[in-house]
């Protein structure tokens, strides 16, 4: 369990520190940020005409209200927590392949609920909107993040199932 | 809702908005002990600079003994830059661990609901107290401008090590100590809803099995 943990921080603070390099910004989480405002209008569009995206900005034609999608509000931190979760934990590749793709998807996939859900909040109730994206949405994120990886735990094979502080299942002695 | 993940989940989402209400009404209280801890940091590691950490409500006021940018020679001896960090935004794990606390163990153990409880809110204390600091560090050696920082004396990568403490305190720790917490503290209700899961699966596959039988 706690070579799980450690590995788990450093997977984690690896990555993290990675994104926030200049290259780590301008080659993947701007353009990535960028891809996210872009597929929430679309999405938005479908049932209101009146969004207008520019770059990481998504603005209301209607009265003006715009969200920008910043560092924390595009699903890469809670990427980077459940990548960090599935490479330490010990598991086949095959499966933690499979994890991450599914994963991902699952995160980045309420990571757009979130987005369209404060645009609309936003344009409500500012205090509401505030709630919901300092407090609320992060918390759920992370709960995404946590019953996600609940789920791939349960999928793997038995042995890595039995945890990862546990002993081998070996009829060999202990040392002494 | 027989499948034990979906209960939980469910049940976690119920105790959320309880969990919230609870921690933002008693966030001036609760925050306490982080005034205290960052008290003894300031002391530890910053009294060249920070003089006192005061708190209203949730509302942490780091006082400095640095002159603002706008000080003239006349008030320069009793002008002192003081940055605001708000609390509530470190702190919201609080009660996302208590709801997932609360779904695992439920209200019928409350003498185990409490021991974790209190194990969760203390082990997460210094993370808390982490978030606050750095944001005052980071106020002060990098957003207040080049007047504020320069007299800071913090070097080019002390400044990098403080934007990295800043955004690690801000976007990583509030959610992740909470669920690292409380993955260690309820070991026994993860391995008994996985053999649980591991049971129904095995049951679901035996009917398919079945069904699939010309």
């Amino acid at each position: 369990m706690i070579k799980f943990f450690i590995l788990f921080l450093v997977i984690q603070g690896v990555l993290f520190g990675g994104e926030l390099t200049e290259p780590g910004q301008a080659l993947f989480v701007l353009p990535w940020t960028n891809f996210l405002a872009t597929l929430s209008a679309d999405l938005v569009r479908g049932f209101d005409p009146n969004v207008l995206v520019s770059g990481k900005i998504l603005q209301s034609t209607a009265n003006g209200f715009a969200v920008s999608i910043e560092a924390g509000c595009n699903g890469v931190e809670a990427t980077i927590v459940l990548i960090a979760a599935m490479l330490a934990f010990p598991a086949p590749w095959k499966n933690k392949i499979i994890g991450l793709v599914a994963g991902i998807l699952a995160v980045q996939g309420l990571n757009i609920v979130r987005i369209i859900s404060l645009f609309y909040l936003g344009q409500w109730n500012y205090n509401v909107f505030e709630w919901a994206h300092l407090y609320v949405w992060q918390a759920l994120i992370m709960l995404d993040v946590l019953i996600v990886w609940l789920l791939w735990v349960r999928t793997l094979p038995k042995i890595e199932r039995s945890g990862p502080g546990d002993p081998p299942p070996s009829s060999a002695p202990a040392a002494a | 809702m027989r499948h034990p993940l979906t209960r939980f989940v469910v049940t976690v989402l119920l105790w959320l908005p309880v969990c919230f209400a609870v921690w933002y009404f008693t966030a001036p209280l609760l925050t306490l002990p982080m005034q205290w801890l960052a008290l003894a940091v300031t002391k530890l590691g910053f009294s060249d600079m920070i003089t006192d950490v005061e708190k209203s409500g949730t509302l942490f006021s780091f006082v400095t003994n640095l002159r603002p940018a706008s000080a003239t020679s006349f008030t320069a001896g009793k002008a002192a830059v003081v940055v605001d960090s708000q609390a509530l935004v470190y702190t919201y794990g609080l009660p996302l661990f208590a709801a997932l606390t609360l779904a695992a163990i439920g209200l019928r153990d409350s003498v185990r609901l409490a021991k974790v409880l209190a194990i969760g809110y203390l082990v997460l204390l210094p993370f808390q107290t982490w978030g606050v600091m750095a944001d005052a560090l980071k106020q002060l050696a990098i957003t207040m401008g080049p007047a504020i920082a320069s007299q800071t004396g913090f070097s080019p990568f002390e400044r990098e090590v403080i934007a990295f403490a800043y955004q690690f305190g801000t976007l990583i720790l509030p959610t992740v100590i909470p669920a690292i917490v409380w993955v260690l503290t309820e070991r026994p209700f993860l391995e008994r809803m996985s053999a649980d899961l591991g049971v129904r699966d095995q049951r679901s596959g035996i009917r398919n099995q079945g069904s699939a039988k010309p």
